[in-house]
């Protein structure tokens, strides 16, 4: 419901239909200039392995800022007050920041990889490469889905179409330009939608402010916030937001394929400035658009339908005139877009390397020409998936949390295996299975967290502090660092956490799974006598194409 | 929290965002000027 005296704004169905023709219609013709008659399988994947920065980092950048992410950030200034944005965009963009020391690593060992599962095949077998395999095209899925939901529930709101003929619309668009060249086409429309995303951010977020009231807004809508939404340091807003988030962060970095391709994409030399760049971008972008719920805080916005995915759209349609609005359609078609098409190219890339690449062809006989149709077919299957899951409307923060709790089951043993010769495939499955099976139950309440197991749950949960913490200082300043901050972290956090970490039961599940992961995979492996020379990996894993030049050594000893 | 104080934090974001935008506007010209000298695509 808009403030008392607002009118909502609406778009005609043909200006709609118009927009989405321009739009999509346009990113088409892109994908026509580079589009090849006969494309390469190595191509569809990763681009040949040497894109500039000014294309990667607007990859990068487009990719991450997902409708979703701006809903939710959204929906956490409404939920959380001021501090909200932060602790959703912050943490958001750190990590994309996080990766890129294990990015360099991981391109290093493996510099011609197209997916994380395929290194992992190199360095462990099957079963760890099909997890990791496994938990992408979950992930991914969902992606597309709350991707296509997010379109769904925007051009409902702004237009006379039905939720069904908006996720319609956004997955057959999104699926014309990513068909025919797949990772290439990705990337390259994915500047012109980071130039509509967030030119409109730059011009959106001011409009809303002055049209809301300008500064005058946050004196007369004060009374409206709680103490702890008009807190800049909410302890409601960091536990139940900015700590789950945390724990999900390196997850989300390491554990996803989308990330993953634009890191194997990427010229070697231009990684650190491609990823510093998207977290700023990611960074200010999310926070901003975050700043649309605060706004709808102070001047007393309810959510349509008591649906906070609702309140995005609601401000734009309340304040914004139909030129804007119309900019506005386009910067969330364009934020949904380019992350429903990185997750289908994410996803055809794992069917066409891991699946058929590595377990259903023979072993040295993949044929690129099959790899491009399985690739083709799965873009297909998975927006249909898509858009069979987006008609059930789920809860769009809900499902990201619990993606980047499934994904926290695998960092430990993923960055392990990448700098550690002793872990081993049977710490790295008995590991994430564990986790799993510890981190389900706790996230989801099955078993009631208290008494005993509650305290368990938080011994845990402490553990899973120090171990996150390590984490984000092994990438940046090595082992010793990051042992004594994660012993320290967790030291300092157990007074306050044990006997109440529990009661946050998505926060406790996240750092649960770290813990157990971490733990299984330290013990297993410690004892082990492997000793993995990491040189192989890259001999290993190559090119699939034959008429690909580059490190024709990889292509040889895979064939 | 003074009015102003929440202005700038609402408005300073719009602001790196189009430094941002800047720059990979300014990256992304340059390369793709220099794949048509050089007379290639530009993925």
């Amino acid at each position: 419901m808009a403030p008392n005296g607002v009118e909502l704004q609406q778009l005609s169905g043909w200006m709609v239909i118009a927009l989405l023709v321009l739009f999509y219609g346009g990113t088409f013709i892109m994908t026509l200039g580079i589009g090849k008659k006969k494309e390469n399988a190595d191509g569809y994947m990763t681009a040949g392995n040497k894109i500039g920065f000014g294309i990667s980092a607007a990859s990068m950048t487009a990719t991450w800022i997902w409708a979703s992410s701006m809903y939710a950030s959204a929906t956490s200034g409404y939920t959380y007050g001021i501090s909200g944005p932060i602790h959703y965009g912050l943490w958001g963009a750190l990590m994309i920041l996080f990766i890129y020391p294990f990015g360099k690593r991981i391109r290093k060992v493996a510099p011609r990889a197209h997916t994380l599962a395929e290194v992992m095949y190199a360095r462990h077998g099957r079963a760890s490469q099909l997890m990791l395999a496994g938990s992408n095209v979950v992930g991914s899925l969902i992606s597309v889905t709350s991707n296509f939901i997010a379109g769904g529930a925007l051009i409902a709101m702004l237009s006379p179409f039905s939720f069904q003929q908006g996720i319609l619309a956004v997955a057959a668009g999104t699926l014309l330009y990513s068909l025919w060249s797949g990772f290439r086409a990705s990337v390259m429309t994915d500047f012109a939608q980071v130039l509509a995303m967030l030119g409109a951010v730059v011009i959106i977020i001011p409009m809303v402010f002055f049209a809301a009231g300008g500064p005058d807004m946050f004196v007369q809508g004060a009374p409206r916030l709680t103490p702890q939404q008009g807190n800049f340091f909410s302890s409601d807003a960091f536990m139940n937001q900015g700590a789950p988030y945390i724990a999900a962060v390196l997850a989300y970095a390491i554990g996803n394929q989308t990330i993953a391709q634009r890191l194997f994409a990427v010229r070697e030399d231009l990684i650190k400035k491609t990823f510093v760049t998207a977290t700023i971008g990611y960074g200010a972008t999310i926070i901003g658009i975050g700043m649309l719920g605060v706004m709808a805080l102070y001047v007393g916005i309810t959510p349509t339908g008591g649906d906070v995915n609702n309140l995005i759209p609601q401000m734009a349609a309340t304040y914004l005139g139909p030129v804007l609005l119309c900019l506005f359609l386009i910067m969330v078609i364009g934020a949904l877009s380019s992350t429903a098409d990185a997750d289908l190219c994410a996803l055809s890339s794992i069917m066409m390397a891991d699946i058929y690449g590595q377990n259903v062809a023979k072993r040295g006989e993949a044929n690129p020409k099959t790899m491009l149709l399985v690739g083709r077919i799965t873009m297909v299957v998975a927006t249909g998936a898509g858009l069979y899951f987006a008609s059930g409307q789920m809860n769009i923060l809900d499902l990201l949390v619990f993606v980047g709790a499934l994904w926290g089951c695998l960092v430990f043993p993923v960055i392990a295996s990448f700098y550690w010769s002793k872990v081993t495939n049977t710490a790295f499955v008995a590991a994430v299975s564990t986790a799993l099976a510890v981190f389900i139950p706790v996230r989801f309440s099955w078993i009631p967290v208290d008494g005993l197991w509650g305290l368990v749950v938080d011994v845990l949960s402490i553990g899973g502090i120090g171990v996150v913490i390590g984490l984000m200082c092994f990438g940046f300043f090595g082992g010793r660092v990051a042992r004594i901050a994660g012993i320290v972290s967790a030291v300092v956090a157990a007074p306050f956490a044990f006997g109440h970490l529990h009661d946050y039961a998505v926060l406790s599940g996240s750092l649960v799974a770290y813990a157990v992961s971490t733990g299984v995979c330290f013990l297993l492996s410690a004892r082990s006598k492997m000793d993995f020379d990491f040189s192989t990996i890259k001999d290993t894993v190559g090119d699939f194409d034959p008429t690909t030049t580059a490190v024709p050594d990889a292509a040889a000893t895979r064939r | 929290m003074e009015p102003i104080f929440l202005t700038l934090y609402v408005l300073i974001w719009p602001v790196i965002v189009a430094g941002t935008l800047f720059v990979i506007t300014r990256a992304f010209l340059r390369e793709w000027l220099q794949a048509r000298r050089e007379h290639r695509k530009m993925v």
